[in-house]
């Protein structure tokens, strides 16, 4: 039961972090596009790039919390 | 899990075993990853057995993805020709096997049987993705190749050299720290893949259990999972997107150091993949657009 718990709150305290990290990613992607879109195929690969490593952040957690629920 | 009242799905996180075949296990993630060769293995066979120059309808729509992946790659490095059917095909296949995945049947048509005591449910199929074994090694194909170009294009020393870092009195203390960020990069490209898809058949299957207790009383609870279903085929998409262009972007750094150097002799091909010159392109009839 307890680590049920642990892999809830690991989850979701570890999803903040990525949640407002792709936020910012997507915004200023759309902002670039929004302004050169022109632009748009360059932005596009370190943009797919860039929301992939924060969302690395947030697989972790899920991770932890696998770990937690089948393996402690 | 010992809730009250039982658990609404059942989780495995490995892939169960189908048949033993000496130490070996047959599981049915390995079924969702021979489907996904399969699938692209006869792709390959019909349309490359009737190429036609000017491509029909549905050569343009297998082309498609295949040239517009290898536009991407032959952006990078000069050396791009090096590595483009590696990324191209780590794209299709994570592609293939993610969207086989989704398709009805798969993870729901299966057998009972007792293990432990309890009785447990193996589907015949599960998503190839789904399962660590294959993601990681995918993910070491992909290691082994820019470690490979890293040596091939710095040398041992060279490799080493970049390990060491460029004070070299801080060796000690950053050859760890190097070695282990090349280290995470494996597990991260694997456990990324893993877990999105993982994630998402639990997700899938929980939509799928909820909706299934209220069909009766909510005639359109019915839509409910199609929407994540959907959603879950424009991830595969982009999981499948972003572990090729992982693989190209390490591939890329561990080139990059020496473009300038090699840029001198000019011996490198620059031209992106659609202006580059095919074998078939120079009796392309014109004004056919």
């Amino acid at each position: 039961m307890d680590s049920n718990l642990a892999a809830g709150l690991a989850m979701g305290l570890g999803a903040i972090g990525p949640g407002i990290g792709l936020g910012i990613a997507v915004s200023k992607a759309m902002e670039a596009l929004g302004r050169n879109p022109e632009a748009s195929g360059a932005i596009f690969v370190p943009y797919v790039l860039g929301i992939a490593l924060a969302e690395a952040i947030g697989i972790y957690a899920l991770v932890v919390s696998l770990l937690l629920i089948f393996v402690v | 899990m010992e809730g009250q009242g039982g658990s609404l799905i059942e989780v495995s996180i490995k892939a169960e075993p189908l048949l033993h075949i000496g130490p070996f296990e047959f599981t049915n993630s390995m079924v969702g990853a021979l489907l996904a060769s399969a699938v692209l293995l006869a792709a390959a066979w019909y349309f490359s057995r009737r190429a036609a120059l000017v491509p029909g309808r549905m050569q343009s729509l297998i082309e498609l993805p295949v040239e517009w992946m290898a536009d991407i790659v032959s952006a990078s490095t000069s050396r791009w020709r090096g590595y483009v059917s590696l990324v191209v095909a780590l794209f299709l296949m994570i592609l293939v096997a993610n969207w086989i995945g989704l398709l009805p049947g798969v993870g729901t048509v299966g057998v009972h049987s007792m293990e432990g005591g309890h009785e447990v449910f193996i589907p015949f199929v599960r998503p190839a993705s789904a399962d660590l074994n294959f993601t990681l090694g995918l993910a070491l194909v992909a290691f082994a190749v820019f470690v490979y170009w890293g040596v091939r294009v710095n040398g041992v020393t060279g490799y080493l050299k970049e390990l060491v870092g460029e004070p070299r009195y801080m060796a000690p203390l950053m050859f760890p720290i190097h070695l282990i960020s090349e280290l995470s990069r494996l597990i991260s490209l694997s456990m990324r893949l893993f877990g999105n898809v993982f994630a998402g058949e639990v997700l899938l299957a929980t939509m799928l259990a909820i909706t299934t207790a209220a069909i009766f009383t909510i005639p359109l609870a019915f839509f409910v999972p199609g929407v994540f279903l959907g959603l879950e085929a424009i991830f595969g998409f982009v999981q499948a997107l972003v572990f090729a262009l992982l693989a190209m972007t390490y591939i890329t750094m561990a080139i990059a150091e020496h473009e300038a150097h090699d840029d001198e002799h000019g011996a490198h091909d620059e031209r992106p993949f659609s202006e580059a010159p095919h074998e078939v392109a120079s009796i392309e009839p014109e004004g056919i657009g």
